[in-house]
């Protein structure tokens, strides 16, 4: 279980988050929502360990994350940026190798379950036929998938997504978010920013909403997505009902009238 | 394979209608003179008076003509001058320790600048020779040291000491007392015959900056009987390796000498190199000095053969 | 090609061009001499050259290929740790103030006379450089790559306003030529004293550069990425630039700042091997070695018996291999 307590982030004399606190059950996906600002990114990365927070806790299974050693927490937490892009011509293959690096030592060679992990990686993620490839001639929905194999790759209990579904075309983000699915129900803690709500609501066990830098509302996604704070917060109307196509809920939303 | 700088002699080109002064009184002859001087062509209405004169060859050049009363001021000199002009140089004024800049030459009023090298007139120099001629100051090159009109052939005494009338005609005084005096000096010499090579060594560390053969350091090593290591190199001055230095293993080493860049630093540097502390010049310390103001083409360089003998007779070789 | 093939090959034709190299030379020795007077000095068989041969051979040729070995191994490591650091495959080892600091401290030595200081003047120069061009990039804010390029542009631009003042005020027509020869990079002054000092930077330096291969792989995708790789950011960027400055500053003070070593050579290793730098760092460095020992070998004898600096010869190769290389860049994007 994922347990963040109190976490500021402070930049200069700005404080982009404001004393957020939620838990995570294993096993679930939670997805972290707010309107844009409201520092969902920043959040992600103070709990994954690449932003300092001024104050506050992170643990995993009561294991202090932020006082881990970084590669023992590399192997623990995986994250997948918003935006990564290189310039370098590596093939499909290297980059998902990449995310064996926590488990390799510094001068010895690959580790022993290296190939295990990477293909196991490759056919996870849904990019097993084109692992040799050239990462830079490939679409963005296609490279965002290759980061996130070389996030499985790492064989991570707890895996950080900042918005997975942003370059993706719609058939894309759903094959996504069901594979967040399935990777949580398999027993990984998955946390995902996402900007659309009900692509969140129709696959998130759990939500953290923010606005502004705080925690505004945590908890079961129909619990706590309840029409008055999606007004709150975001501005539009909402209303549950049943998705005629899957049978599951779904949040529709609408622009405010009047 | 030499080739003769063309110039008119002076005493046959009279200018037409551009002689306004009147000559001085006290100039031997009146004529006005015009050369072509190093792709230039230089007119003088009446010998220079004011002269500011740029490397030492220039200036031992009018000392040694008796001239040292016309020189205005000095600049970027390669050392001392020779004893017997040591008291007409006593009071010469020394615009620069390097090239002078064209407002400093020009407040002295000349009517001439003298320049032992080609890159004193640049604009960044003393100032371009156009620019110079309209303003109404006489440039020239010392001819030996033209490179930009025209390939430099082989030097040799002729050119020296044409070079001196050709000095002579400019300012207006009787050049062949100097240039008979150099011939007798040059005729006395004899040339050391012990079919010795020599390497002339001016600067350069990692790669020597050495006398190759067209210029004046081959001619000063041959009238003193040496064989330049690198005279088959057609260049006056050449960059050459270590590693063909030590092949060919002179039996002397001819140091030039400079404030800048001693004899003695040229010394310890061969000796403190592992290859060419096992020359054998370097093993019998068979070195000839020479100041660096003797080194380049000029009125001391019969001298600087005469001294390379003299120092030869010295030397202990086995 | 499988990397592991390709490093043999190399570090076989490395040594073959080493063995090659000091056969060649504008004085005529027979190879069988040359070879047994290098046998004689490491204890086997008699020398069959005189002392001034073998002087030639043992203290002129030997350590100048050994040296121009050294020193094309280290550039070459530090061009492809700088392309990797600052992620720009434009990247030199010379980027952060680097040559220019070490060419200050070097023609200030050779106008102030006392040539024998010019290792250690030009260390000190490259290192000055790298200090005053990270504190440059840190005073703004966060040290990022560009930030430090761009101050290490800032800091070349000033130290070689500065080299180039020193030279005007002081410089004689003759030690024009020195300075030229060291600003263009020449490797006619390397004895054994250059082989001790740049050998042992690249063992010292190169070797733990080298192994970090991987770590330099993680930043492909940036900070962030590397970050949650568990590779410690910052502090493998300080370690490696540091290193990369002490090998650079190591080469630059035997001999001068040679280009295009730094710049080109990984670029072509790339091509062979894939940018993976587990193999990248270590086949660069084989290649820098077999090109300018090569090179350095042209630059001594192609005008025989004249020398050109090898900074002109890796010029003359360089710039032209590299303009192909950005075209084949441009046509794939």
């Amino acid at each position: 279980m994922l347990q963040v307590q109190d976490v500021t982030v402070r930049a200069g004399s700005a404080t982009l988050v404001d004393s957020a606190s939620f838990t995570a059950e294993s096993g679930t996906l939670t997805a972290i929502l707010g309107p844009n600002g409201a520092g969902k990114s920043t959040l992600l990365r103070a709990v994954a360990g690449i932003e300092r927070p001024a104050s506050g806790t992170v643990s995993y299974d009561d294991a202090d994350l932020l006082a881990m050693p970084r590669r023992g927490r590399a192997r623990l937490l995986a994250l997948v940026e918003q935006e990564s892009a290189t310039e370098l011509p590596l093939t499909v293959r290297s980059v998902v190798g990449l995310g064996r690096t926590p488990h390799e030592s510094f001068l010895g060679g690959r580790d022993p379950d290296a190939d295990a992990a990477i293909d196991a990686a490759l056919q996870t993620a849904g990019v097993a036929g084109f692992a040799d490839r050239i990462v830079t001639e490939l679409s963005g929905g296609e490279r965002q998938r290759v980061m996130l194999a070389r996030a499985l790759a790492q064989r991570p209990r707890l895996l950080v997504l900042d918005e997975p579904t942003n370059h993706l075309d719609v058939a894309a983000q759903l094959d996504v978010l069901d594979l967040l699915v399935s990777l949580a129900r398999e027993g990984t803690t998955v946390l995902a920013a996402l900007h659309d709500l009900t692509l969140a609501a129709a696959h998130a066990d759990a939500v953290v909403v923010l606005s502004r830098g705080r925690v505004v509302a945590s908890g079961a996604t129909a619990a706590t997505l309840t029409p008055e704070l999606v007004r709150d917060v975001f501005g539009v109307e909402a209303q549950w009902l049943d998705n005629p196509l899957t049978g599951r809920p779904l949040l529709a939303v609408r622009r405010l009238s009047g | 394979m030499f080739r003769r700088i063309v110039v008119i002699p002076a005493t046959l080109a009279l200018l037409a209608g551009c002689a306004a002064t009147p000559p001085p009184a006290d100039s031997p002859t009146a004529d006005a003179v015009t050369v072509q001087n190093c792709g230039t062509t230089v007119e003088f209405a009446t010998p220079p008076q004011r002269v500011i004169t740029i490397k030492s060859t220039s200036t031992e050049m009018l000392l040694a003509l008796g001239l040292g009363d016309r020189i205005v001021g000095t600049a970027f000199q390669d050392g001392p001058v020779p004893e017997e002009w040591a008291d007409a140089a006593a009071d010469l004024p020394n615009i620069s320790d390097f090239m002078p800049s064209e407002e400093a030459v020009l407040d002295l009023e000349p009517d001439l600048v003298y320049s032992g090298w080609e890159s004193a007139f640049a604009a960044d120099a003393a100032g371009t020779r156009d620019e110079l001629a309209t303003l109404g100051v006489a440039s020239y090159v010392q001819p030996a040291a033209c490179r930009s009109a025209q390939v430099p052939g082989k030097l040799d005494f002729d050119e020296i000491f044409h070079e001196i009338d050709e000095a002579a005609t400019i300012f207006g005084v009787d050049g062949s007392p100097l240039v008979a005096e150099q011939q007798a000096q040059l005729d006395a010499i004899t040339p050391d015959d012990r079919g010795l090579t020599a390497l002339w060594y001016s600067s350069g560390t990692d790669t020597p900056y050495v006398g190759a053969g067209l210029g004046a350091p081959e001619l000063t090593l041959e009238t003193a009987g040496l064989t330049n290591i690198a005279g088959d190199i057609d260049m006056t001055w050449t960059s050459l390796g270590w590693e063909s230095i030590v092949d060919a293993d002179p039996d002397v080493i001819v140091l030039i000498d400079a404030d800048w860049n001693t004899a003695q630093s040229k010394i310890d540097l061969l000796e403190s190199n592992p290859a060419t502390a096992r020359l054998k010049a370097v093993q019998n310390d068979a070195y000839l000095i020479l100041p660096f103001a003797s080194s380049e083409a000029g009125v001391r360089t019969v001298a600087a053969a005469a001294s390379l003998v003299d120092q030869l007779k010295v030397l202990d070789l086995p | 090609m499988k990397p592991v093939l390709v490093g043999i090959a190399l570090a076989v034709a490395l040594l073959a061009s080493i063995a090659a190299a000091v056969t060649i030379g504008a004085a005529d020795l027979a190879v069988g001499d040359v070879i047994g007077a290098i046998g004689a000095h490491l204890g086997i068989g008699t020398n069959p050259l005189d002392t001034l041969r073998d002087g030639i051979v043992w203290e002129l040729r030997l350590p100048r290929v050994l040296t121009a070995a050294a020193v094309g191994a280290g550039l070459a490591i530090s061009g492809a740790v700088m392309q990797a650091i600052t992620r720009n495959q434009l990247a030199d080892p010379y980027l952060l103030g680097l040559s220019s600091g070490a060419s200050l401290g070097a023609v200030s030595v050779l106008l102030l006379g006392v040539a024998v200081l010019l290792p250690v003047a030009a260390f000190a120069g490259a290192l000055a450089a790298l200090a005053v061009t990270l504190g440059l990039a840190g005073a703004i804010g966060r040290i990022t790559p560009t930030r430090t390029v761009l101050a290490g542009v800032a800091v070349s631009s000033l130290a070689g306003a500065i080299t180039s003042f020193v030279i005007f005020w002081t410089a004689t027509g003759d030690s024009y030529r020195e300075i030229l020869s060291w600003l263009l990079g020449s490797l006619a002054g390397a004895r054994w004293p250059a082989v001790a000092i740049a050998g042992i930077a690249l063992i010292v330096v190169g070797i733990p550069i080298v192994l970090s291969g991987r770590v330099l792989d993680a930043f492909a995708f940036g900070d962030t990425t590397a970050a949650s790789l568990g590779v410690p950011v910052q502090g493998a960027r300080w370690i490696l630039l540091t290193g990369t400055a002490l090998l650079t500053g190591a080469m630059v003070s035997v001999s001068g700042a040679i280009g295009f070593v730094g710049l080109v050579l990984p670029h072509a290793v790339r091509l062979i091997v894939g940018p993976g730098h587990r193999a990248l760092l270590p086949l660069s460095a084989l290649v820098g070695a077999v090109f300018l020992v090569w090179a350095d070998t042209l630059a001594r004898t192609v005008f025989d018996p004249r020398e050109l600096p090898v900074g002109i010869v890796t010029a003359l190769i360089g710039a032209p291999v590299f303009a192909l290389l950005l075209a084949r860049r441009r046509s794939e994007a």
